[in-house]
């Protein structure tokens, strides 16, 4: 039968007869979609964690300092927070990154013993604890990893704690956290008086008022009442928290400097295949390949290399985001499960970079003269 | 179909300079090509001969002068649309594409012209076929011989069923076998074809048994053989 030749085929030969540097070039975008996928995958699962956290428990609003850095609250504004007529209830929390041992830190929540957030764990053994005393409550995950049980005691910060229960949370989050009394979080943190802010549940919105006009206007009501404070979307809150902005900061640096790194790489690959196939160019030009279709071939290879490099990216990003799932260190801040979306995207960022560093390469395949090619050593 | 009768190709007052006008390699060619017109063009080495075809096969722009295709002068921009679908070319160097086999080094013309990818291999193989490679379809370059290699890249020449086939030295890297085989080939298709053929040669045995010969030298036409008066 006779051999069929393709224009995508074509490209496919070119970049096949180097495969070494063709292996190299891949191999180095590969490894920057693959911090792309792993960072900023573990960056959004720490949001969506976040959101799911406030969800399980049924906060609607978080009210915060408007500040980023400063994110302490007077605990005494709790009263004034609970007389706004959309308020249900208001509670007082704080939240902390703790070392528990030296391989093991762990989000540390200081919650009030009524607190209407334990509603969404389920205790697996022990109980709640009492305000006022040095115990605490471990979530599966982390009393797994440091072994521990209902009885035993763990240090923080040179004190020690009683865990009194052991729970089951809906998130990631929950699972590898520690909870403990308000007030005894704000000895740990020399925070006496102070919190991280408010979760507030709001009253049932009023027959025909849209959910999002309510939450609209129960915003807009809790900062009237307490002015210099800000009431945040439960939805926003977890995509604006300090740790979750600084995890997407870094998590978005350092990606974008990885994929520079990467795209360096296939625009050297390029020119050096350009610069070795200047004859072979003018050949195509002299056989009538218009300047537009020398250049659409440049950039096709460039695109299946960021292509190829974008799968592989993904395949190396999603291992490492398991592996970081099944950490001690990490467990307690991401989940194994990736959003497709993020996936689409890395895939579109990969070709965008091939396309990017193909660029400069295929204009000039596509402007050389083809007699000036054609004579080229 | 009968293409002769009507010039097919003309140049006029053909000037082409190098090196910012130092190099003059054509100095005012006239010359006038009818369809189907077996043409040799010999000359010395640094007489302008290739340069002259490189300009009539749409290759590269006169520095003055114009060349018309079917009377109408070639303009830069249509230059690749006219090497698609006009002109074959023929190198001394054959310039096939190592990574691709003899057929599909036939159909990289074709993939200029958007022609259905069925087509091109049917294509490619049958004008294999007429070159007497049936058997090498899916060879390498490197796995033909000399004379193979440059009956494929006849094929691939004859790919886009061009009007005119402009072959520079054809036979340079041929033993005297092959040459002979080669130019047998060229003048069979361009026979059958009705196709015009523009051989650059230095062989004066080839030249001399072209119906016209046009001798160059120093950028300038020399003389016809037979005679003739470009207007």
């Amino acid at each position: 039968m006779a051999s069929q030749l393709s224009f995508a085929g074509f490209a496919r030969k070119n970049l096949w007869r180097r495969r070494l540097r063709t292996l190299l070039t891949l191999i180095g975008i590969g490894m920057a979609i693959g911090a792309f996928v792993a960072l900023v995958g573990f960056s959004r699962s720490f949001e969506h964690e976040w959101l799911r956290l406030y969800s399980s428990s049924g906060t609607d609003i978080a009210v915060v300092e408007k500040t980023f850095l400063n994110t302490s609250v007077s605990e005494s504004i709790g009263d004034k927070l609970r007389a706004v007529p959309v308020v249900a209830q208001a509670e007082p929390m704080i939240f902390n990154l703790m070392d528990l041992t030296p391989d093991v830190n762990a989000l540390v929540f200081g919650w009030k013993a009524d607190s209407y957030e334990f509603d969404s764990l389920t205790f697996l053994s022990g109980h709640r604890f009492q305000d006022g005393q040095p115990q605490v409550i471990l979530g599966d995950m982390l009393a797994g990893n440091l072994n521990k049980k209902v009885g035993d005691t763990i240090n923080m910060q040179g004190a020690a704690f009683t865990v009194t229960g052991i729970y089951h949370g809906g998130t990631a989050l929950e699972a590898g956290a520690v909870i403990m009394p308000l007030d005894q979080l704000q000895q740990l943190s020399s925070l006496q008086g102070k919190v991280s802010g408010f979760h507030v549940r709001l009253r049932t919105a009023p027959e025909g008022e849209p959910q999002d006009h309510y939450l609209k206007r129960a915003q807009t009501e809790i900062e009237a009442a307490l002015p210099g404070l800000n009431a945040q979307l439960a939805s926003e809150r977890a995509s604006s928290n300090q740790f979750v902005q600084l995890a997407h900061a870094v998590a978005w640096g350092t990606s974008c400097i990885a994929l520079l790194m990467g795209i360096l790489g296939i625009a050297n690959t390029m020119a050096m295949s350009v610069f070795e196939r200047t004859r072979e160019i003018g050949i195509l030009r002299a056989l009538g390949w218009q300047a537009w279709r020398v250049m659409l071939l440049i950039q096709t290879e460039a695109a299946v290399l960021g292509l190829a490099g974008g799968v592989l990216g993904i395949a190396v990003g999603w291992g490492a985001l398991r592996m970081l799932a099944t950490l001690p260190q990490t467990a307690s801040i991401v989940s194994a499960s990736v959003d497709p979306l993020h996936l689409l995207q890395a895939l579109g960022i990969s070709v965008l970079s091939g396309l990017a560093a193909g660029a400069i390469p295929a204009w000039h395949a596509a402007h050389l003269s083809p007699v000036e090619a054609l004579h080229h050593e | 179909m009968n293409k002769t009768a009507c010039p097919i190709l003309e140049v006029r007052q053909l000037c082409k300079s190098y090196d910012e006008g130092r190099i003059e390699a054509l100095r005012g060619v006239d010359l006038s090509i009818s369809a189907g017109e077996y043409v040799a063009i010999s000359g010395p080495s640094g007489s302008g001969k290739s340069t002259l075809l490189q300009l009539m096969g749409g290759l590269d722009t006169p520095t003055s002068g114009q060349v018309l295709f079917q009377g109408a002068a070639l303009a830069a921009s249509g230059l690749d649309n006219y090497r698609a679908h006009q002109v074959g070319f023929i190198f001394q160097a054959f310039y096939l594409l190592p990574t691709l086999r003899a057929i599909e080094n036939v159909q990289v013309p074709m993939l200029a012209v958007d022609r259905r990818g069925n087509n091109r291999a049917k294509r490619a193989e049958d004008l294999l076929v007429e070159m007497g490679l049936e058997h090498r379809l899916n060879q390498y370059p490197n796995e033909l011989s000399a004379g193979e290699r440059q009956r494929v890249a006849i094929a691939r020449a004859l790919a886009n069923n061009p009007s005119m086939l402009l072959a520079d030295e054809p036979t340079g890297n041929l033993d005297s076998v092959n040459s002979a085989r080669i130019m047998e080939m060229l003048i069979g298709i361009q026979q059958k074809h009705g196709m015009t053929l523009i051989v650059i040669t230095h062989e004066n045995e080839i030249a001399d048994a072209a119906p016209r010969h046009i001798r160059i030298r120093d950028g300038l036409i020399e003389g016809h053989s037979p005679t003739r008066l470009e207007s």
